[in-house]
């Protein structure tokens, strides 16, 4: 546990401002460092074979997708495709009929959705849901909640043990705030926020969970170039800076074709190409499922 | 084999009031989705007032019953209009604390109308006596109850099916805000609900009133109720008339076989173990729905 | 929560302990002391009556922090508190009368056992969403009632149990009304102590997460099964402990005395007092028993005013008055007395500026 002296003022100064230094500290003394070489990256989350309907409806089609180490991987596809189900199949929150999940090689597909969280897997939804009673700052350390460590008993009690504890999850999380530069309404209750502002406390609550792997949903919806350069700076940061995959669910195509380093392209539920971005440009299925046949 | 032909008809005979009271809870919840337990006290009141027009104004039986079911329909009103309507927009919490408060309310209002005492009907308005059928006796209360109830909750289906305002309030039974962006005016709608449930409250008040007693200890069957609305699923009326009937079985099975084995008052014990059962076995009930939540 | 809006004037923070400090200047330290040694020192001022007010107060106080534990804080809705205050009540009765033991090994069981029943009745209910819990707790509060009225040989059955007070502490002699009281008081203390740091560490923080969105809750690594159920767990610890307090001071428990009524009366006093905060609970328990106290002075002129002998009154009093307060606080200030204090004092902060 990093060391949380009385006077924050001499850390500050001593510490690079940029912010998530402290979360990096506590991802890092988890796990190994990602390998530089491109080439030879592993795969580190491997959804095979996933098929789910609803009564009629095939909402996923035998889909499979690879996310290996380090990259950030775009799913496209045009409305209805089955994005977010997939997404939510691999969180846990659906259950999907056949097909299976594995994560490090560790079969992940019928373990609950806290389970899955706990294990690194973090989401954002399309739709944001937040605690919409709590501040920004109170959201943020309830997304800390698996890594937070005193059981409800010395909670209770309180003094000593919870105090320290406290008091350095909420230094994590002032890290997360300084990064994603939510400082001036670090106080407000979530739900007085504009929609821009809930979707960066949405990606600071999944930051916060320490994630291996991060999955958004539609992060850039609703937002003006300014708030979308904004994010995508953010995405690209927490990729370099804290080296973990990032999945990406997007309709902006110039976003996407800039950042992404592989496509996965989805309509009605199946997966009709993936590759890099030159790649996907060009491919006259993408075009077709976009534009429609002929 | 005779005992329990006997228990499974008398039980078939008082279900009917049961299903009556549950498909008054269903109504209102299928419309508001707030869960009315006042309407256990409800049917207190509606006792009360029939004997009030029976016994101490001494009219006929059916000027009795439709001042009554207009007095059910002011109710449904009143409460609708000053402690529901204001609490729009409040998390569901509140309307659930106001109907439980509601609920003593009206019990406090039922011991002022009714003097505190339990007081009988005098001659009952249906007609006392049995009739024999094979070895059944069958007590003419019952089945004049029991019929009542049919009609009661055949008149409602019929509401439902062939009128203008049943079909809104199926809409509004679905969704809201799509029934409110079809022009459907959905205020008016839980008015109906809450008027619908009174009325049938209160019938099912009178009907108990006569078998039972009019006193405080009729809400005891509202609470029965409320453990058929969740066998039959929180949102069916099909669900609710069966599980009523399969409550008041069960009641007279209870009363036949299990009751001398226990000691004490096993009738309103039994059905919320049968309750509790129900939660661990098939916690959605015979024909609920589960919803599916999307994120 | 941590996050104080509305902070006095003039107060920051140096470091992250100071941030989440609930009492924050000197001078509300030294208040908040001032008032526990008041609290402390009021049964020298006031007469008998007066200790018994303020010991149900407190033993109220405590189940009303249960409830705001399980209702405010987890948004579960229970119709079953008096009931578990009655286990509670019964534990002790039934330890202290076939096994002899002391009281102050009964009053940790007192909590421990309507702990453990209220979780088997819950358990099928809180997997679910929606209303079942309500629903299961009516349920045990029938059942409950029954197995201890019917259970003669244990419960002495509607006739009630005999309890004795505490034994002699440290030289102090728990006979006596006010030195109860004093016990009592230190008992509350220590609980709203503990339910104060349950709200503000992790699991508190859990159950409001659960109340506010839990499916995104589930996804974001809490586990709502446990929570829920180490919500209405510890519900019931303290409504069993405050039970169990009740009783000693009567000195005689009464299956009787917990009707589905007391239950419904638990949780509108709740709203009234104000959900999700401390002090509403405490201002909700308070509320109650002074109405309690108002309606025994009243009762008198509303037997004459109705006319002769009625004595129904008192039972309707109760049941009219105390429905038609709840619903008006419902209706025009639903985050009750606790949010108007806020406001009072915020008003008082932002003088002469209206907001």
């Amino acid at each position: 546990m990093a060391e949380i002296t009385r006077d924050i003022t001499k850390k500050r100064e001593q510490r690079y401002s940029y912010g998530l230094t402290l979360l990096r500290e506590c991802i890092e003394k988890k796990r190994l460092m990602t390998n530089p070489n491109v080439k030879e990256r592993k795969v580190l989350l491997r959804a095979e074979h996933i098929s789910i309907a609803f009564g009629k409806l095939q909402a996923l089609n035998n889909v499979m997708v690879e996310v290996k180490e380090g990259e950030i991987l775009a799913i496209i596809g045009p409305n209805g495709a089955g994005k977010t189900c997939l997404l939510n199949v691999i969180s846990g929150f659906y259950h999907a009929q056949q097909g299976d999940v594995y994560m490090e090689e560790k079969r992940i597909t019928h373990l609950s959705s806290h389970k899955i969280a706990e294990l690194g897997l973090c989401r954002t939804f399309q739709n944001i849901a937040l605690y919409t009673g709590l501040s920004v700052t109170d959201n943020i350390i309830a997304g800390r909640h698996p890594h937070i460590g005193y059981n409800f008993v010395t909670g209770m009690i309180y003094f000593p043990w919870a105090n320290k504890e406290e008091a350095y999850q909420r230094a994590i999380a002032e890290d997360i705030i300084d990064f994603l530069e939510l400082e001036h309404v670090r106080g407000s209750v979530v739900g007085m926020l504009a929609y821009g502002l809930r979707k960066r406390v949405e990606l600071g609550r999944a930051l916060a969970l320490e994630p291996r792997i991060l999955l958004l949903d539609e992060p850039m919806a609703g937002m003006n170039l300014d708030e979308k350069e904004d994010m995508a700076r953010f995405i690209i940061d927490i990729n370099e800076f804290l080296k973990i995959p990032i999945v990406l669910i997007e309709h902006d195509m110039g976003v996407v074709m800039d950042i992404a380093d592989r496509i996965v392209v989805l309509d009605f539920g199946n997966m009709i190409a993936e590759g890099v971005p030159e790649e996907i440009k060009g491919n006259p299925k993408v075009i077709a499922a976009y534009l429609g046949a002929g | 084999m005779e005992e329990t032909i006997k228990s499974i008809v008398l039980g078939l005979c008082s279900g009917g009031i049961y299903a009556l009271l549950a498909v008054s809870y269903v109504v209102i919840y299928k419309s508001t989705r707030v869960f009315p337990f006042s309407q256990a006290a409800v049917l207190i009141i509606g006792a009360y007032i029939m004997w009030y027009c029976l016994i101490a104004w001494h009219l006929p039986i059916w000027l009795g019953f439709i001042i009554t079911c207009v007095g059910g329909a002011i109710l449904g009103v009143f409460i609708e209009r000053a402690f529901m309507r204001p609490l729009v927009g409040q998390p569901i919490l509140a309307p659930i604390v106001v109907t439980l408060c509601l609920m003593l309310f009206l019990r406090g209002i039922g011991i002022l109308m009714g003097k505190g005492d339990i007081q009988g009907f005098g001659e009952s308005f249906l007609p006392v006596g049995a009739w024999k059928v094979g070895f059944l006796h069958l007590p003419k209360i019952q089945v004049y109850g029991f019929i009542l109830c049919t009609v009661l909750i055949g008149a409602l289906m019929l509401f439902y099916e062939k009128t203008r305002t049943g079909l809104g309030m199926r809409v509004v039974h679905e969704d809201h805000v799509v029934a409110q962006n079809l022009g459907i005016n959905v205020k008016r709608i839980f008015q109906y609900s809450w008027i619908i449930s009174c009325i049938i409250a209160v019938a099912a008040g009178m009907l108990l009133g006569n078998i039972q007693g009019v006193g405080l200890a009729l809400d005891a069957n509202g609470l029965i109720a409320i453990a058929a609305v969740l066998f039959g699923g929180l949102e069916s009326f099909a669900g609710a008339i069966i599980a009523g009937l399969a409550i008041g079985i069960l009641q007279m099975l209870t009363i036949t076989y299990i009751a001398p084995l226990l000691p004490g008052e096993t009738t309103m014990m039994i059905p919320f173990v049968f309750l509790l059962l129900i939660l661990f076995i098939k916690p959605y009930g015979l024909f609920g729905l589960v919803r599916i939540e999307r994120l | 929560m941590s996050i104080n809006i509305n902070r006095p004037c003039g107060t920051f923070d140096r470091n992250y302990f100071q941030a989440k400090e609930i009492y924050r200047t000197p001078l509300r330290k030294i208040l908040l002391a001032l008032l526990i040694i008041g609290m402390y020192l009021l049964p020298f001022l006031v007469g008998d009556y007066g200790i018994s007010i303020l010991t149900l107060i407190c033993a109220f106080t405590i189940g009303m922090l249960g409830l705001q534990i399980i209702t405010g804080y987890c948004g579960q809705i229970s119709i079953g508190h008096a009931a578990f205050m009655g286990v509670g009540m019964y534990t002790v009765g039934i330890l202290q009368r076939h096994f002899g033991l002391n009281f102050w090994v009964c009053l940790p069981l007192a909590g421990l056992v309507p702990m453990f029943i209220g979780m088997m009745f819950g358990l099928p209910a809180l997997r679910m969403k929606g209303l079942y819990l309500a629903f299961a707790t009516l349920a045990a509060h029938f059942v409950i009632v029954y197995v201890i009225s019917n259970w003669r040989s244990v419960t002495n059955g509607t006739d009630g149990m005999w309890m004795k007070r505490p034994d002699v502490l440290l030289g102090i002699d728990f006979k006596s009304d006010r030195n109860y009281y004093l016990l009592v008081l230190t008992i509350t203390i220590i609980m709203t102590y503990l339910a104060t740091n349950l709200a503000r560490s992790k699991l508190g923080r859990s159950f409001v997460a659960v109340r506010d969105n839990d499916i995104a809750a589930e996804v974001m690594g809490i586990n709502i099964a446990y929570t829920k159920i180490m919500a209405f767990g510890i519900g019931c610890f303290f409504a069993g402990i405050s039970g169990a307090l009740g009783g000693a001071y009567y000195e005689y428990v009464n299956i009787e005395w917990f009707g589905l009524d007391d239950s419904i009366w638990y949780l509108g006093f709740l709203v009234v007092g104000g959900f999700g905060s401390i002090f509403g609970a405490i201002a909700g328990a308070t509320v109650w028993k002074i109405m309690d106290e108002f309606s025994t002075l009243v009762t008198p002129l509303a037997e004459i005013f109705l006319g002769g002998a009625a004595f129904y009154a008192s039972a309707a009093f109760a049941l009219v008055f105390y429905s038609l307060i709840i619903i008006v606080f419902l209706v025009f200030e639903p985050r009750g007395i606790a949010h108007r204090w806020e406001m009072v004092k915020r008003s008082y902060r932002l003088h002469p500026f209206p907001y």
